[in-house]
Order: C-alpha cells, then sequence, then structure tokens
C-alpha cells in the first residue's frame, strides 16, 4: 500500500502542468464576488431567527391576546415576563455577537468547527428559551382561566352561556390551551430543529471525526 | 494601499494558485464546482490577508485557509456527479514513461481517495504534498501522534477500497 501511495505522491507532484491557470485579471475579479459560505448562511439565519418571535408579537391575533391576558388580571405577569425577556434576549445577541467574532479561517480545522458550533449553539439556545417561554404562556393563561369568575368575559367576549355548566365550560377552556401550547411548542421546535440539522450537517460530521482522532 | 494590498495578494495567489486548484480537485467532481470552490476560497484569502502580516510563508497560510473553506465553509450547491471530461483531464497521468499497469493503479488510487470523507481527504492531501506531521496535526488541530495513527488507518481504509 505504502509503495502505491508513494506512486501516487509522485504523480500529484507531477501534476502540476495539468491544472488550470487563471490570470492576474480573473482572480482580480473574484476577490469582489459575494461569499456563499456557511458562516455568512448561519449569521442571516441567526439574525431571523432572533427576529421571528418578536414580529410575532406585531401580529394582530398576538395584539389581542394581550388584552386578554390584561382581563384575566395577568397584566403584572406579562410586563415582568417581557422584562425577563428582553434581559435574556439581549444576552443572547452579545453572546452570539462575541462567537461570531471569533470565527477565524486562520484558526485550526478542529478549533474553527468549535467555534461554528458554539455560535450555533447560543442560537439553539435562544429559541429552546423562546419555545419554553410561549408555552409558559399558555399555561399561566390555562391558571388565569381557572382563577377567573368569568373566563368568556374576560377573554373579550360577549356570549351569553346560559344553557353551558360554566364549570365545564371553564375545563374545555383550559384543556384546549394546554393541548395548544403543547401542540404550537412541539411544531416550532420541529421546524427548528430540522432547519439546525440540515444547516449543520457537514460541520457536524466533520468536527465528530476530528474529535474522534483525539480520542 | 489598498490597491498596493489588492495588487499584491493577487500577484501571490496567481503565483501559488496550484495550491488551491489541487484542493478542488480532490473536493468536486466537476468543472463548475471547481471553480465555485476556487472562487469561495479566493474570497475567503482576501477576506483573511489583512491578518496574515508575513508571520508564515504566504503558502502555508493557504494551505489552512483552503482546506478550513473546503472542509467546513463551502456549500455544495448542487449534487454534483463526477463528469467523464474532468476526471479525464485532472486524472490524466503523469508518469513520463508510460506504463499501463502504472496507470490503472494510480486511477484506482484516485478514485479511492475521492471517496474519503472530508477530513480524511485533508489529511491525504497534506501527505500528498509532502507535509510534515507536525504541519498535518497543526492545519488540523489534532496531534501529531494522532495524525499518524489516522494516517495508517487511512492508508488501511483505501487498501479496504482497492481490494474489496
Amino acid at each position: 500500500m505504502t509503495d502505491e501511495l508513494e506512486l501516487l505522491k509522485r504523480d500529484w507532484q507531477n501534476k502540476d502542468k495539468q491544472l488550470p491557470q487563471l490570470s492576474f485579471n480573473e482572480i482580480y475579479k473574484m476577490i469582489w464576488k459575494k461569499s456563499s459560505s456557511i458562516v455568512k448562511w448561519i449569521f442571516i439565519i441567526s439574525i431571523i431567527e432572533f427576529a421571528v418571535p418578536h414580529l410575532l408579537y406585531l401580529l394582530p391575533v398576538m395584539s389581542k391576546s394581550m388584552a386578554v391576558w390584561r382581563g384575566l388580571g395577568l397584566g403584572n405577569f406579562l410586563l415582568l415576563s417581557n422584562i425577563v425577556h428582553y434581559s435574556v434576549v439581549l444576552f443572547f445577541i452579545y453572546q452570539f455577537y462575541r462567537r461570531y467574532k471569533e470565527i477565524s479561517t486562520l484558526d485550526n480545522a478542529k478549533q474553527l468547527l468549535s467555534n461554528i458550533l458554539k455560535t450555533r449553539k447560543t442560537v439553539k439556545h435562544y429559541v429552546i428559551f423562546c419555545l419554553s417561554l410561549i408555552f409558559i404562556s399558555y399555561l399561566v393563561m390555562a391558571v388565569g382561566i381557572y382563577l377567573s369568575d368569568d373566563p368568556i368575559a374576560a377573554m373579550g367576549y360577549n356570549y351569553t352561556t346560559e344553557n353551558i355548566d360554566p364549570e365545564k365550560l371553564k375545563a374545555t377552556i383550559i384543556v384546549t390551551l394546554v393541548v395548544l401550547g403543547f401542540v404550537v411548542t412541539l411544531l416550532m421546535g420541529c421546524i427548528y430543529f430540522l432547519l439546525y440539522g440540515i444547516l449543520l450537517k457537514k460541520l457536524n460530521k466533520n468536527y465528530k471525526e476530528l474529535k474522534e482522532m483525539d480520542i | 494601499m489598498t490597491k498596493d494590498l489588492e495588487h499584491q495578494f493577487v500577484t501571490e495567489l496567481e503565483y501559488n494558485q496550484n495550491i488551491v486548484h489541487k484542493v478542488c480537485t480532490l473536493y468536486t467532481n466537476d468543472r463548475d464546482s471547481h471553480n465555485d470552490l476556487f472562487q469561495e476560497i479566493t474570497i475567503q484569502l482576501w477576506k483573511a490577508y489583512p491578518k496574515f502580516r508575513g508571520e508564515s510563508k504566504f503558502s502555508t497560510w493557504m494551505y489552512r485557509v483552503a482546506l478550513n473553506t473546503a472542509i467546513t465553509l463551502y456549500r455544495k450547491s448542487k449534487k454534483s456527479i463526477p463528469t467523464q471530461d474532468y476526471e479525464s483531464v485532472m486524472f490524466k497521468i503523469t508518469a513520463d514513461e508510460y506504463d499501463p499497469t502504472e496507470e490503472q493503479q494510480l486511477k484506482l488510487m484516485y478514485n479511492a481517495v475521492r471517496q474519503l470523507g472530508d477530513v480524511d481527504k485533508a489529511l491525504v492531501f497534506l501527505y500528498l504534498e509532502d507535509k510534515d506531521y507536525r504541519e498535518i496535526a497543526e492545519t488540523l488541530g489534532i496531534t501529531e501522534v494522532n495524525a499518524r495513527v489516522k494516517m495508517n488507518r487511512i492508508k488501511n481504509k483505501l487498501k479496504t477500497i482497492l481490494n474489496p
């Protein structure tokens, strides 16, 4: 085998004549082209992921649900959770920026892969945080309904509910909220981790290989 | 000043472009992907150039950035299938005296190397470029001992590919 590899080495080092040769101008043009590297994609996708949960608040459905929170007497919870939420978001963005800046092609391959994966992990933690927050909001809303005397009015509707047993109605709303919270969180989580997996497939594979070499 | 830097960079890259072409040859299967990867490596080299500052040789520095781009940053735009014309040009046997057995052997070897994973290819590439194990280890971020061990394993792997 070594002989064959030596043969290959000899041939490889004589290959220069067969390789394409680019001119000064051709190379010069290339340095102004846009990169399509995975790091650039990771950066763009991460920024979108940071922004999306916030854009959701701008939807009319979400503004309506703000009113529901107040109706349920949970306005303070909302304020508090927003303060916590934005502090954590700022922390994540800072962390993401710091790690992104550390990515350098001048590092060795293992270090470079590790830095990129760490940057991505920050976004992953951020998404897990947002998903938990969504799930918790549903749960808190369910608790609010449970404690409320007139859940229908609190939710901003004016239906007469004479024919329905109020306890039964309450139970139905609570179960619906919990199930909905579960389904929404799970669905968003699935979509996210699928995207995450596709994006990092190659990096994870190569990083694992380099790490296994050092065991 | 920037113009000087651009000129200096392109001149050096033009002179050393074979290194990049060789990386592209190992990591791609057709002419389009080859050019794509060459361009991406050029962009990454240019981006990193201001930090280079001549601490090591330009070519040494190139190996690292080029391999990092191939292993990590480059995204294949499409599933590329090996094209015949590309293969025949890239892997035309260069032995001085034509020897059919040798040619057959080399062809098999090249095909076997191209079936390896990204990281294994990087090791083989540096080995073929006659880099010592210290440099291979430093480029990949593993220990020298493990680089040796890994290279032996790759040799065995190639053996299995060649003699299934």
